[in-house]
């Protein structure tokens, strides 16, 4: 097709606003797939979508419509992964696109999220197509949302395209708008190839399948290519888009979109935003390439030490489908042989662990999550440190920084107060407020990301009964007085419990973890002594009594067979327990420090 | 062991599951009596105590329940008169265990006369407001009433059960439970904490929060009673299990049992062969573990058809039924002495636990000598630990 004819356009929406009711709408109405496979796809990505509370990223949809100027077009809808752990790769998959739709609930308005992601589309020049969705509600207020429109996004709201995707209301309206709001693609000018990757998944026969737009020159089977980052060249094996299934084409034009395999053997060597061009000619890289950085570190080991071979395989192959994630051996005296594991944020953490267990059966144990502190020493070298065991000795140590974040929250009025009371307890600071309309207001703030890692999305939801919205953005390191706190189980450091906290909250946390401790360790034959220590100085104590019996119950003839099964039962269940100076610690302790 | 010399067993356990009320922290099996059901399972034993009398010569014979007391005179004089006829009866202690709500100087003769020389009676609590609590059919006077009848029907051979950290159970009402009973001068004291089996509403309580349990309280009582019994005369021979030890009948060694311990159970633990009769009943015959359906009817219909009502099997390998036997003989005081274990499993304690032994006296649990292993008092409490160490 030629690139006249040719839109590359993305969907921002926040979740539950109704981006893949109106994806599915739009590959209908073009008649790319079937009212019954919209339907299966609808029940299909709902599921999905409500177990995890976000949306799973697809393949990228190649669509032919015949606009009503009667010429046909090649639509290709690019999607984004809804969360903010991943906002490098939204932006590079906006950077595939010259548009964007632009999803506001008519009843729930703009979201945190949403404008996160409307700037990340902004600063990329993306033409954006405001659609408001859900008007078919009893309670949707498409005025109200217009305004807000108007008021955070700073878009006309003449420009709205009232919508209802469930109804099929507005959905050719968006069509036409596609075709005659968002430009064509432009040759970059250079001489020879450059696409785009912007996404890769692994096939067990094909290798890595690469998510490519073409920005210059065209991409065919048998052409000798390099990808400019990792410096690697490759055979081209095939070409083609997505219908939303794949199929081969014999090129891939200027402003095309869909994938390419080369016999790639693992996702890792396919960075995101890398540019592909030809290898005997190459031109330059596209700009806006990252190299991504884990923001969120935390140990993972297999519960039965058994298994660590098994779960060494499990995630190298996890790793095949997300480049994003990183890991390394390490060993803890505590829980033995495991893995230090990267991860872009809190939710991509959840996702790799839940998809271990889920997917791939793994009984494992996760560790404490840390970001990764830099740490300047008193000769000046600057180490980075995202495991609390290797943080210096405190006489090393010139200064400690930590990551922070701009995060925004958005919530009806009335929650103010104890909205800026929860930033302050996370040692965060209220930069400004913006009103959005007369119920709800933003809030800008700069916390450290170490802070909001556990409970502080879940303590918004609370806070505000689900009606509070956040998001963020990184915002670089800033100093900060911080100590490692260790837990001390009959005076030996347990180096799982460790962790690195601000001086201000470090009793505090020492105090609950210890009471923790003291509830989940079990009462053993002799006094457990629970201490929390910074530095060597001990700052809360526990203990767990001594237990005095552990049977003055009657046993006869009947009652063996019972009582020889739970006693094998205990026997093994404490094979499973990690021994600590000879006290017996249940991986349950592990877990619940973690919630602590 | 209790298998008798020309090889048939020794041991005889028959369950009669019926009950006047099914007490709150009960898990055997039982059922609210009707006359009929009961008529048919008192046919249904006798066939199958017909079935087993040809390998069984029992020098000790346990009716236990359920409430096998709540069976009337002319159902037990018909079980008697049966195993008289099959030649089951002089049995060197025969154990009947009773309700006192259904003790009656009549049935105590009956059984007197047929050769039962032990009864045991379910007390549990001499708090009325704790018998209530539990479900318990009696009052504390009827335990009173019972004993003197027993007494006056000529049995020599008395057991009380007790049962401590009840719910709602204080040291003092224990310490008083303890007197009033100890008063009586029984030959045998039963005494175990309170056991919170799964689909009990004792169990039910605790898991809604009914009530806390106290370890610390439990542990109280279970010193208190240690003490108690010991200045009653009562020697402890087992965790929950206290005996007279009769005049005259010095024990030869400090190891040996009291004299009027029970035999049937020191079987148990000591992993000797028995017979196990009646709905639920267990039976262990040269390493085989069987259970009957814990289900009367089924139990009834299986032996109408001429049939025994087994509802599982269970085997163990030979080294595994050794640590079996290890660890649940370590419950008696005694221990094991090392031939006796040998004689009985084939293994040697001191070959394959060596180790496991010398963990529990670095501990303060263990004491052993050239011929014994056995848990110390301190050890004793802990005897779940130590068994499970034994398991293989």
């Amino acid at each position: 097709m030629d690139a006249a004819h040719i839109r590359n356009f993305s969907i921002i929406a926040h979740i539950d606003h109704g981006k893949t009711t109106l994806s599915d709408r739009l590959l209908h109405r073009t008649g790319t797939i079937s009212t019954r496979e919209m339907e299966d796809q609808l029940l299909d990505s709902m599921d999905l979508e409500r177990e995890r509370g976000i949306t799973i990223k697809a393949h990228p949809v190649t669509m032919l419509y015949r606009a009503k100027n009667g010429e046909d077009y090649e639509l290709n809808l690019i999607d984004t992964p809804g969360h903010v752990d991943f906002t490098y790769e939204v932006s590079r998959s906006l950077s595939a696109c010259e548009g964007a739709l632009l999803i506001v609930d008519a009843a729930q308005g703009v979201e945190a999220q949403t404008v996160a992601n409307v700037h990340l589309a902004m600063k990329q020049n993306l033409t954006i197509i405001p659609v408001i969705n859900k008007i078919d509600l009893p309670h949707a207020d498409v005025a109200l949302a217009k305004q807000q429109l108007e008021d955070i996004l700073a878009i006309p709201a003449e420009t709205a395209i009232p919508a209802s995707a469930k109804e099929g209301i507005g959905i050719e309206e968006i069509l036409e708008a596609i075709v005659e709001r968002i430009p064509p693609p432009k040759p970059t000018g250079q001489g020879s190839l450059q696409a785009l990757a912007f996404d890769s998944y692994f096939d067990t026969y094909k290798g890595v399948v690469t998510h490519v737009r073409v920005f210059n020159g065209e991409l065919k089977p048998g052409m000798n290519i390099k990808l400019l980052h990792s410096g690697k060249n490759y055979e081209v094996k095939e070409v083609g888009s997505f219908n939303p299934k794949p199929y081969t084409r014999p090129r891939l034009e200027l402003g095309e979109t869909g994938f390419m395999t080369a016999n790639i053997k693992s996702a890792a060597e396919v960075k995101m935003g890398d540019t592909i061009t030809d290898a005997r000619n190459p031109a330059p890289q596209l700009p806006g390439f990252k190299e991504i950085h884990p923001m969120v570190f935390s140990g993972i080991y297999p519960i039965n030490t058994a298994d660590y071979e098994h779960l060494k395989q499990n995630m190298a192959k996890l790793q095949l489908n997300d480049s994003a994630f990183v890991y390394q051996a390490e060993t803890s005296v505590a829980l033995g042989f495991g893995f230090r594991c990267g991860f872009l944020g809190l939710l991509h953490m959840e996702i790799v662990q839940e998809r271990l267990r889920r997917e791939y059966g793994m009984d494992i144990i996760a560790t404490y999550p840390s970001v990764v502190y830099r740490v300047t020493m008193t000769d000046q070298t600057v180490k980075e440190i995202d495991n609390p065991a290797f943080l210096p000795e405190p006489n090393y140590i010139e200064k400690i920084e930590e990551p922070m974040v701009k995060a925004f929250i958005i919530c009806p009025n009335e929650y103010i107060g104890d909205m800026m009371a929860l930033v302050s307890e996370k040692r965060g600071t209220l930069d400004h407020t913006e009103t959005l309309d007369t119920k709800r207001v933003m809030l800008h703030n700069l916390v450290p990301l170490g802070e909001i890692l556990i409970d502080f999305h879940d303590r918004i939801k609370s806070i505000t009964r689900g009606y509070g919205s956040m998001d963020y953005e990184h915002a670089g390191y800033q100093a900060s007085e911080m100590v490692k706190l260790d837990m001390l189980v009959n005076g030996e450091s347990v180096d799982a419990f460790s962790c690195i906290v601000h001086r201000s909250k470090a009793e505090g946390r020492g105090r609950a973890l210890a009471l923790k401790l003291k509830e989940v360790i079990p009462r053993q034959q002799y006094q457990v002594k629970i201490q929390a220590a910074i530095g060597g100085k001990i700052i809360a104590s526990e203990s767990v009594s001594a237990l005095r019996k552990d049977v003055t119950a009657k046993c006869y003839g009947g009652d063996i067979t019972r009582k020889r099964k739970l006693l094998e039962k205990q026997k093994e269940g404490k094979k499973r327990m990690k021994s600590v100076g000879s006290v017996n610690i249940p991986q349950e302790a592990f877990i619940e420090v973690l919630k602590t | 062991m209790l298998d008798s010399c020309d090889g048939r067993v020794g041991g005889l356990y028959v369950h009669v599951p019926f009950c006047a009320q099914k007490c709150i922290y009960c898990a055997f099996y039982s059922e609210a009596s009707s006359g009929e059901l009961i008529q048919r399972y008192v046919r249904a034993l006798i066939r199958e105590l017909e079935l087993v009398a040809p390998a069984l010569k029992p020098r000790t014979i346990f009716f236990g329940g359920g409430t096998p007391s709540l069976l009337n005179l002319r159902q037990w004089s018909e079980i008697l008169s049966a195993m008289d006829r099959l030649n089951l009866l002089g049995a060197e202690e025969f154990t009947v265990e009773c309700n006192p709500a259904t003790v009656s100087l009549d049935k105590a003769r009956l059984l007197r006369e047929h050769g039962v020389n032990r009864l045991s009676l379910g007390v549990q609590s001499l708090d009325a407001s704790l018998l209530d609590r539990l479900g318990r059919v009696h009052t504390r006077d009827m335990v009173f009433r019972s004993f003197e009848i027993l007494r006056r029907a000529g049995f020599d051979n008395l057991n009380l059960d007790l049962m401590f950290a009840i719910p709602g159970q204080t040291l003092e009402v224990w310490r008083q439970t303890l007197r009033e009973a100890l008063a009586l001068g029984s030959e045998h004291l039963s005494s175990y904490e309170v056991i919170y089996e799964e689909d009990t509403p004792l169990f039910q309580q605790l898991q809604a929060g009914r009530f806390d349990r106290d370890e610390d309280l439990a542990c109280a009582m279970y010193e208190e009673l240690v003490e108690r019994a010991a200045s009653a005369g009562l020697c402890q021979y087992e965790i929950a299990n206290f005996a007279r030890n009769e005049k005259g009948a010095s024990p030869k060694s400090p190891h040996s049992l009291p004299t009027r311990a029970c035999r049937h159970n020191v079987n148990y633990w000591r992993g000797g062969s028995f017979h196990g009769l009646g709905p639920s009943a267990t039976e262990y015959i040269g390493g085989v573990r069987t259970r009957n359906w814990a289900n009367t009817q089924r139990y009834c219909e299986q032996l109408e058809q001429g049939k025994r009502a087994l509802e599982s099997r269970e085997e163990l390998a030979p080294f595994a039924r050794a640590g079996e036997t290890a660890a649940f003989g370590l419950r008696m005081v005694a221990g094991w002495p090392f031939e006796d274990f040998q004689r009985t499993t084939g293994h040697d304690l001191r070959r394959e636990w060596a180790s496991d032994m010398e963990t529990l006296v670095r501990r303060g649990w263990g004491e052993r000598s050239r011929e014994s292993f056995r848990l110390s008092p301190t050890g004793l409490r802990f005897a779940d630990a130590a068994a499970e160490l034994f398991l293989r």
